[in-house]
């Protein structure tokens, strides 16, 4: 439970363990999550989607208590609401993430809420911004976020390169998720992508057995006759749940 | 202050606390409620949800009721199963409930199952989890059937088969292992018994009897005590005393007015004058 | 040692045949000294309906005045007596008002609802300290020696008994399980309701 403490949960509260992402190119923003929530050590939802909608083309990610962050993103969705109707046009990403912000911020001592907002806007095109668990807001090329976030720091670091398109940009996320999800105990499930440019937005969704794979260790100890993994056939007919809020 | 007495403000009244932290401090721990240690749950099936439920409330170690409804009236096609401190599904399903009909009536329409889920969710979050409900919520309404899980601090689940309490593990193992989209109704039926089954017969905290409820568009359909695995067998005997086994020192018996008759002596005109 | 067990005392409640039955013991106690044997914990809300409190008794006797003020109240406004199930609810809502600083009592309520025919159906309710209805067919039970009660009442317990077998029921129920609760006893006082008489005896118990 010292993983649960560290995040000032409440007691029996319910947890996004997480690992979620957003990277921005060339035409829009690429977000991800994975899919896990969390009671204790009890999975208590295993296709989450954590990928929440604030408007047409501004999505955001969220990471820590479940109650808080929804509590945070229906705010946000009614107050861009508001917003759009008393402006006469979509709001900006920015005008977005600083409501989001503004309400972790204000709150800081009653919540715990790690969440990116991320989209599409006019003005400025495809934008990132991450606001960490006390608040604080920060325009990011890519930013990860969530417990398993801090196990792939090394790896966005090492691959994340400018002026790439949407297929790099995806691929990059998928990877990057799959990564984190295989190393955190907390986050885990499948994987759900939004690709968020000017012309729409679409889903993506992997399943939990067409997640990447990377170097999974081999016997050091031991007899070496043991036959390598089976390659991985795409199940035939695989649908994502019906289950976006 | 004499007004406060008569007509108190709505809401919670927090004026024992400083009295009840005192004796807490003194040492003297804050009894236990009756709670709902309960295996709920739902699921969609081809033309709406079914939701169920076991009917054990226990205090601590003791069943404080062995045939309690834990399936709580929402709307006429909307239904609310509580788990966690008694008190609190029953007071919010009931505050919830009184609000939907009010909805309905300012609105002009049926209500639908996203305006409970969005107000419970939005009441529980309110009291930071001081409130204890743990609900599973369904129902049918102009966008087909929902099915949600609402959690003591206010998250919410949207999934097509759902379970909450103690005895969810034991629930969802079933689920897990058998569940199946776009079911029949017979199907979906068998599955939720088979899930409660699961809890009442596995979990401690849950036990009895199993209740269910079928919600379609047209049609709602409330199966109390729909199958009862635990029914106490006949006693070989009784124990009736003969009277006067108790010794007692005093009695004192107070007549009651069954009936009242009223005699009018004499008709008498009205005075007009 | 819970708040509940300060003074001590407990109260049970029982359907019989067109009757039912309200008992509870006599003792006020400070922890383990015993100060009181007329400790009075049933008290008549109306003709039909008695009331029992067991639990903190500086609240036994606050519930009371505060069920007392809300019953008249109900009296006045209605222009008539009110029912058990009406009650019950209204005592449930005095409790769940105070759901974050509760009133430390178990209220057991047992009455006569008159029916639509114009006769009289036997109930009976408990609630939790926050008010929780439990509306039972067979009998309540609350206090410190509940779960002794529970026990007991579950073996003695049938349906349909006459006044007069319900008290033998209820006086054996109530005496053996409060000889084993060592926070309640020093008398017991057992109230019989029929739809035309209530019958009240004081019972002769163990004084240890």
């Amino acid at each position: 439970m010292d993983h649960i403490d560290m995040n000032r949960l409440k007691q029996g509260e319910i947890n996004l363990g997480t690992s979620i992402m957003a990277v921005q190119f060339q035409g829009g923003v690429v977000i991800g999550a994975d899919s896990r929530t969390t009671s204790g050590s009890y999975i208590a939802n295993r296709v989450t989607d954590k990928l929440t909608y604030l408007h047409d083309r501004i999505y955001c990610c969220r990471s820590g208590s479940a109650a808080d962050t929804q509590a945070i993103a229906d705010f946000g969705h009614y107050y861009l609401q508001i917003q759009t109707q008393a402006m006469g046009e979509a709001p900006t990403v920015l005008t977005a993430a600083a409501v989001m912000e503004k309400m972790c911020y204000q709150n800081k001592d009653q919540l715990s809420a790690g969440i990116i907002v991320a989209g599409w806007d006019k003005k400025t095109g495809p934008s990132v911004y991450n606001i960490p668990l006390g608040g604080g807001l920060f325009r990011q090329p890519w930013a990860i976020g969530g417990s398993g976030s801090t196990y792939v720091y090394g790896y966005c670091d090492a691959t994340y390169q400018e002026g790439w398109g949407k297929d790099e940009t995806v691929n990059f996320v998928k990877n990057t998720l799959a990564l984190a999800m295989s190393r955190d105990g907390s986050s885990g499930g499948t994987i759900r992508m939004c690709v968020i440019t000017g012309d729409g937005v679409e889903r993506k969704f992997i399943p939990g057995d067409q997640l990447p794979r990377f170097w999974e260790g081999k016997e050091v100890l031991g007899e070496v006759t043991k036959k390598p993994p089976p390659a991985i056939s795409a199940v035939a007919g695989v649908a994502p749940m019906a289950v976006e809020v | 202050m004499a007004a406060a007495s008569v007509y108190s403000s709505p809401g919670f009244d927090f004026s024992n606390q400083i009295r009840n932290n005192f004796l807490a401090g003194k040492g003297l721990p804050l009894p236990k409620a009756t709670s709902t240690g309960t295996t709920i749950v739902g699921c969609i099936f081809e033309d709406g949800v079914i939701l169920g439920a076991d009917t054990r409330a226990t205090e601590g170690p003791i069943v404080a009721d062995k045939n309690c409804e834990k399936i709580h009236y929402l709307t006429e096609s909307i239904r609310c199963c509580g788990a966690g401190t008694a008190a609190d599904t029953e007071f919010v399903t009931n505050l919830i409930s009184s609000n939907m009909e009010m909805h309905a009536l300012t609105h002009g329409r049926k209500p639908r199952v996203v305006t409970a889920m969005t107000m419970l969710k939005q009441y529980l979050f309110q009291h930071q989890g001081q409130v204890g409900a743990a609900l599973v919520l369904g129902g049918v309404d102009a966008t087909g059937p929902n099915l949600f899980t609402i959690a003591p601090h206010g998250s919410t689940d949207k999934l097509p088969y759902v379970t909450m309490g103690s005895g969810s593990l034991a629930a969802m193992a079933v689920f897990e292992s058998t569940w199946q989209p776009n079911m029949s109704r017979a199907d979906a039926l068998q599955l939720v018994k088979d899930a409660i089954s699961a809890g009442i017969f596995n979990d401690l905290g849950s036990g009895s009897n199993v209740d269910a409820c079928i919600i379609t568009a047209t049609h709602t359909e409330m199966l109390r005590n729909v199958e009862m695995p635990n029914e106490r067998v006949q006693k070989e005997r009784t124990y009736v005393f003969p009277k006067g086994t108790t010794a007692w020192k005093k009695e004192d018996i107070k007549k009651l007015v069954l009936t009242e008759e009223i005699t009018p002596l004499a008709v008498e005109a009205m005075d007009t004058t | 040692m819970s708040i509940m067990e300060y003074n001590g005392g407990s109260v049970i409640a029982m359907v019989g045949k067109d009757c039912v039955a309200i008992a509870s013991d006599l003792r006020l106690g400070n922890q383990a000294l015993g100060i009181s044997s007329n400790f009075q914990k049933i008290f008549p809300v109306t003709d039909r309906i008695y009331l029992g409190l067991p639990g903190l008794a500086t609240d036994v006797t606050t519930l009371r005045e505060r069920f007392r003020f809300r019953v008249n109240m109900y009296t006045i406004k209605e222009g008539r007596e009110i029912e058990p199930e009406t009650f019950a609810h209204l005592v449930s809502s005095t409790l769940y008002e105070r759901r974050f600083g509760p009133y430390f009592i178990e209220p057991v309520m047992a009455g006569l609802a008159k029916s639509a025919t114009g006769g009289f159906k036997p109930f009976i309710a408990a609630t939790d300290l926050i008010g929780c209805l439990n509306f039972a067919k067979d009998f309540v039970v609350a206090g410190t020696a509940s779960s002794k009660l529970y026990g007991v009442a579950e073996g003695l317990w049938e349906p349909d008994l006459e006044p007069e077998q319900l008290f033998e029921t209820i006086s054996q129920t109530m005496l053996n399980a409060v000889d084993r609760d060592a926070y309640s006893g020093w008398g017991v006082i057992v109230h019989v309701i029929e739809k035309d008489k209530v019958t009240t005896r004081t019972l002769k118990g163990r004084m240890d």
